[in-house]
């Protein structure tokens, strides 16, 4: 039943084995042992899963792993480099953008999708990048803030990471 | 979950084959079936993926002018291509309604179509569109209004090995617009309690040539106005007669009362959104033709 | 005479406390490395997973777990035979009252009777998820249904089936007729509020409901719990107090306490909905049967659908009324609280919290917990207080209203200030409420006119109060060889405490941040501390920390005047360095040296506990500025501003935080958040679909102004936080709401189809 999974995981060829019912999530989680990526409703409502599959966001619970064979993915261990942190995240840390932190990993992978399409949005646009990834910790206020914050950082000349 | 066997054909003459298996499902997007197979409200023996088949995925203009969009084509990928966008922004628009971000990097037209809810987003449109949908079997092809794809909710006339390969729209004519409005209790991440659909081609006089208005979540599967539309032909298109037109698409609708909302609402808002989406629509045709 | 005057105290100058220190734990949050309970693997991991029942109410008559036994893959299967019984009235410690193990225990696991959907009537641990699933399947339940009562009308009505025939209701009078499923009465009671109200020159009623809403934590329940061949059981949790884990899970399964250990990790928000157990007994009892570790996650749809304990709904009616000028005379008002299956969720709370903002010479309050065929409710932020608000502050404004009096005005003409009667009897601890109404008054969110737009728009107007509880925490603190801290906390983290408590001790010990290391113990490496809950652990664990460095540092002082040799009387500290005065070697030495040169004689410790604190009483005032659509009803929130008196804020920008977190979950179940039960008690929208919490589109920015009116008693004069802003947040909405629209939302949440539907009674009325 199961077999191998071939993709490229936060810049690293990974294989892996699937059970053929295994979503991306389940796969990355126990298979990859990437538990960054948070498992919030299982049903794509909540947006807590989320990872850039060949750059687009999406939710990790809706993808069966087999699906992933051949794709790119980066989940929330793939963004900082080493411990040099993506402005996104060092943005959050600052301005009080993650609480609980369960949300956190998915937040920062929309808002890393929103910046690599738009570096300037507005307030709008952030909170449409954001309104698929559920937090019931911060209000969003900071969050906004934060992602705001990172993109004026990512303007600066020699800011985009 | 049921076990299922997993597998990625690359023509679709290899995915009808796999279809006609039983219990065999096309996973196009995902987003529908994998929640579902996960609640145990569809089973599958085999799941047949079939983003891999270049035509599926594909967007074009066809020969005639209109558009081919592979039936497994994103919505995200729809809302990143200029030309559709330009010619049918409500439609993708409307697409663009459904879940959130992730769940459009996934999801497709044909998905939606499939998925046969009563609440799809992208269906009013195509079918006001005068969309028709381009199946695969074992037979060979056929064509069929995307009008007829939904029976009832969960059910569309697919045959056992049958696929819907691909959309086609029709090309858009220069004094005609179009419009989809919603009503859903939060801005995004939610399903239409009630939604209007509608468009319209204007005559060289400014009356109504002709209207198309289908309604989603007002019934089992998306109403066509057909009473209100006549009443539209050859109208000026006054404030009164969108009232009145509003009015009578309500009046065709078959709402059922649930968690979302109470029939008597859904009616309402049919109300409130076929007039809404009509102005719109009207207001879309003005501006194509000061366009060109 | 203002409150701030009336406290007084000066706010004591400070160096680290107040400051926007970023969360120390920031890192770890942000790169996806902090450890959650459903991230960790031990070797040999099995998967659990819980039958519940199909039926609201029903006797188990048999359960065969044979099949599911059978199951290749299957390690252990448990039902209430592998527990032991527990009564009610198993009182175990937990805050000033205590709790009883009886409602764990029977939320962990239903015995003979299912009292809701989703009790859990047995468990399975098996090799993977799949096969967990599979042998649910097979396991047979034998049930003979029962009749059940959904609504709480339904439960109180006269011949409605007794769901706890053996139930004593306490606080009904003698010889009056108790209804059926009444859990108990409470009533608080002041003058004639009748006579009051007869003679008022104008009088406001209001009867709302309120249906169940959910914490909506992000973090499903989840657990890892492993038991070793010597008995010693250990459990991994995601849980707002460790210790009242361990203290739950031991009762229930009979196990010395000297035998449990339970790990805190990383928490993924609670909301007062994580402080009873749920599937960690079950967990624990599988792995002992098992000799395996078990791990346990809930999903989603069994959180929303029987196996969380979601908040009350609840029924109020009020009648208050005034002389002309404006001064309240009477309050009256009567609270059912929809309990679910189990009785025992206290009205005191909410009834006091609904009424404290105001002085009145009668007060007549009743209310009654109501038991229904429900999952059991628990705490959910400031329990009970968004519920009891939505009632007050609307009947507030229309009294306002009939007064033609503006509706700041008339609060503050009739704000309860320090020294005034609380509804209770006594006087009123500090309370800045006048000063928030005259900053309020002052503030443009109020003084700038409301825009006109294409659609109705209206301002509302509410206040907020909760109390909050002291409980007890505690807090060591050890010093490092080269004078750095680490201080071990007996509570969890849930909003930043490692942060807020970092910066304590940093001040305290007149050193930086950076200096000091912040955990959570284990429950065998902690003292005991109640839970991270009721607005405590930054007030009761910051008196805690205090306690524990002035213990350390009072250590360190010896130590410093016997190497200085000086006496201690003269070795003063500051800033890392003790300076000696007068002595023979008279000369300064570093924290970092003095430990350096005296480690060997022993650590220092340093201990605080805390307990009793002063009450923080929390109160606040919400504005809100909203545009109505009437004819689909949505409601568009284009402005909301919060103020607070959070006597201190230890660090602004986690008050922040938990202001705008707390206004946007209120704004939730104002708008759009309820469970939905069928007439069977089945929910009809388990799903993060359906249960719908706002997006970061629903809502726009929340506007934060803190207003510092230290409490006398405590240190930094430390106010709880974290509940009161969700208070007002649904009757904010709803008074403005009627200023756009002319009409009155007594349902709540205030749906957009109630919103039409209201509209539409008025036209036809």
């Amino acid at each position: 039943m199961t077999s191998i999974v071939r993709s490229e995981v936060n810049g690293e060829a990974r294989d892996g084995i699937a059970d053929p019912r295994d979503t991306l999530l389940v796969y990355l989680r126990d298979r990859l042992g990437l538990t960054g990526t948070k498992e919030g409703c299982s049903n794509g409502n909540c947006g807590t899963c989320t990872v850039l599959m060949n750059g687009a966001p999406v939710c990790a619970c809706l993808v069966l792993a087999q699906e992933a064979d051949g794709a790119r993915i980066t989940t929330i261990e793939g963004v900082a480099d080493g411990n040099t942190l993506h402005p996104v995240q060092a943005a959050l840390i600052e301005h009080g953008g993650t609480q609980c932190g369960f949300c956190t990993p998915g937040i920062v992978l929309s808002a890393i999708s929103l910046l690599g399409e738009n570096l300037s949005p507005d307030e709008h646009e952030i909170r449409h990048a954001i309104a698929g990834n559920i937090c019931r910790c911060t209000g969003y206020d900071k969050i906004v803030h934060a992602i705001a914050v990172a993109a004026e950082r990512m303007r600066a000349p020699g800011g985009t990471p | 979950m049921q076990p299922f066997a997993y597998e990625r054909p690359r023509r679709v003459e290899d995915a009808t084959a796999l279809l006609m298996q039983r219990g065999a499902r096309v996973l196009a997007g995902g987003t529908d079936l994998i929640a579902q197979l996960k609640e145990g409200r569809r089973t599958a023996s085999i799941v047949v993926d079939v983003k891999a088949i270049p035509e599926m995925v594909a967007i074009a203009r066809g020969p005639d002018g209109g558009w081919r969009i592979g039936a497994a084509a994103s919505i995200r990928a729809l809302g990143g291509h200029a030309g559709l966008m330009a010619e049918h922004g409500a439609l993708v628009q409307s697409a663009r309604l459904i879940g959130s971000l992730q769940i459009q990097s996934r999801a497709t037209l044909g998905g939606n179509v499939c998925n046969a809810a009563p609440s799809a987003d992208a269906v009013p449109l195509l079918v006001a569109l005068g969309a028709t949908g381009e199946i695969a079997g074992p037979g060979g092809r056929r064509t069929l209004p995307v009008e007829d794809m939904a029976q009832s909710p969960g059910r569309v006339s697919l045959a056992p090995g049958e696929i819907l390969v691909s959309i086609h729209l029709p090309a858009r004519g220069t004094r005609s617009g179009a419009y989809y409005l919603r009503f859903t209790p939060r801005r995004e991440m939610d399903i239409a309690i009630a939604g209007s659909g509608v468009s319209v081609t204007m005559a060289a006089d400014g009356t109504i040539a002709d209207a198309r208005i289908v309604l989603a979540s007002v019934g089992p599967t998306p109403v066509r106005c057909r009473a209100a539309e006549a009443f539209l032909a050859g109208r000026a298109a006054d404030d009164q007669t969108i009232r009145d037109a509003a009015r009578m698409a309500a009046g065709e609708a078959k709402p059922i009362s649930d968690t979302r909302g109470s029939a008597d609402y859904r009616r309402h808002l049919a109300d409130v959104l076929t007039r809404r989406a009509l102005s719109a629509a009207l207001m879309d045709a003005e501006q194509r033709k000061a366009a060109a | 005479m203002s409150d701030g005057q009336a406290t007084g105290e000066p706010v004591p100058a400070t160096r680290i406390i107040g400051q926007r220190v970023p969360r120390i734990d920031g890192g770890e949050r942000v790169t996806g490395r902090a450890i959650y309970a459903g991230d960790l693997v031990r070797p040999g991991l099995l998967i659990g997973a819980v039958k519940r029942s199909p039926h609201a109410h029903a006797r188990i008559l048999a359960i065969d777990t044979s099949r599911a036994l059978a199951l290749k893959g299957v390690k252990a299967v448990v039902t209430a035979k592998d527990f032991p019984t527990i009564v009610p009235g198993t009182i175990i410690p937990f805050g000033e009252t205590g709790a009883d193990l009886w409602v764990a225990a029977t939320i962990a696991m239903a015995r003979d009777t299912v009292l809701w959907v989703g009790q859990p009537v047995a468990a399975v641990a098996a090799v993977d998820a799949h096969v967990a699933e599979e042998a649910l399947a097979l396991i047979d339940v034998t049930y003979r249904a029962l009749p059940a009562v959904i609504s709480m009308a339904d439960a109180l009505a006269d011949g409605a089936p007794a769901l706890h025939p053996q139930h004593k209701a306490k606080g009904f009078d003698a010889g009056a007729t108790i209804p059926p499923n009444a859990g108990a009465r409470t009533l608080i009671e002041r003058g004639d509020t009748a006579v009051a109200l007869a003679n008022a020159a104008a009088t406001a009623e209001i009867a709302v409901d309120v249906d169940t809403g959910h914490q909506g934590y992000i973090e499903p329940h989840v657990c890892v719990a492993e038991a070793d061949p010597q008995g010693n059981v250990t459990i991994w949790a995601s849980t707002q107090g460790a210790h009242q884990t361990e203290s739950q899970v031991a009762g229930i399964l009979g196990l010395a306490q000297s035998k449990l250990k339970v790990v805190p990790l990383e928490i993924g928000g609670g909301f007062g909905g994580k402080i009873t157990t749920h599937v960690e007994p079950l967990a624990a009892r599988l792995a002992q049967i098992a000799g395996r570790p078990v791990k346990m996650t809930m999903s989603r749809a069994e959180m929303l659908a029987g196996g969380s304990g979601p908040p009350a709904g609840a029924r109020i009616r009020m009648k208050v009324g005034a002389e002309r000028d404006g001064r309240l005379t009477a309050i009256d008002g009567h609270y059912l609280v929809d309990t679910g299956g189990i009785p025992g969720t206290a009205t005191t709370l909410l009834m006091q919290a609904s009424t404290a903002c105001y002085q009145t010479p009668t007060i007549r309050l009743e209310g009654m917990d109501v038991v229904t065929n429900k999952p059991r409710t628990e705490a959910y932020r400031g329990p009970g207080g968004i519920q009891a608000a939505f009632a007050v502050e609307q009947v507030m404004d229309e009294l306002s209203l009939n007064l033609g009096m503006d509706p700041l005005a008339f609060r503050r003409k009739n704000a309860a200030v320090t020294g005034s009667v609380m509804p209770v009897g006594t006087p009123f601890p500090s309370i800045g409420l006048t000063t928030i109404l005259d900053r309020v008054a002052g503030h443009p969110c109020w003084t700038e006119p409301l825009a006109a737009g294409a659609l109705p728009r209206g301002r509302g107007l509410a206040l907020g109060y909760w109390r909050g509880t002291s409980m007890t925490s505690a807090a060591q603190i050890t010093i490092s060889g080269d004078g750095r801290v680490a201080v071990v906390m007996g509570t969890v983290d849930i909003s930043g405490t490692r942060t807020t408590m970092a910066q304590v001790a940093a001040e305290q010990l007149e050193l930086e941040v950076d200096d000091v290391a912040v955990v959570m113990g284990d429950t065998k490496a902690s003292a005991y501390s109640d839970a991270a809950a009721g607005s405590r652990v930054g007030r009761t664990m910051a008196a805690a920390v205090v306690d524990a460095c002035q213990d350390a540092l009072a250590q360190l002082r010896r130590r410093a005047a016997e190497r200085l040799q000086a006496p201690e009387a003269g070795v003063s500290y500051a800033r890392g360095v003790f300076h000696a005065t007068g002595g023979a070697l008279a000369g300064s030495i570093s924290i970092g040296e003095l430990m350096r040169q005296t480690l060997s004689d022993g650590a220092v410790i340093g201990r605080g506990v805390s307990t009793k604190l002063p009450f923080g009483v929390e109160v606040g005032a919400h504005v809100v500025d909203v545009e109505v659509d009437p004819e689909t009803g949505r409601v568009e929130i284009l402005r909301y501003t919060a103020f607070q008196d959070v006597g201190r804020a230890l660090n602004p920008t986690a008050v922040e935080g938990q202001m705008q977190g707390s206004v946007v979950q209120g704004l939730g179940w104002a708008l759009t958040e309820a469970i939905d039960y069928g007439a069977d008690g089945r929910v009809r929208n388990a799903s993060m679909l359906d249960f719908r919490m706002p997006t970061a589109l629903d809502v726009p920015a929340i506007d934060c102004v803190i207003i510092e009116t230290p409490v006398p008693g405590v240190p930094y004069g430390l106010r709880g936080v974290g509940e009161m802003p969700i208070v007002p947040v649904a009757a904010a909405v709803a008074n403005a709401v009627r200023r756009a629209i002319g009409v009155r939302l007594t349902k709540m949440p205030m749906t957009p189809e109630r919103i039409v539907g209201a509209l539409a009674a008025r036209g036809t009325s």
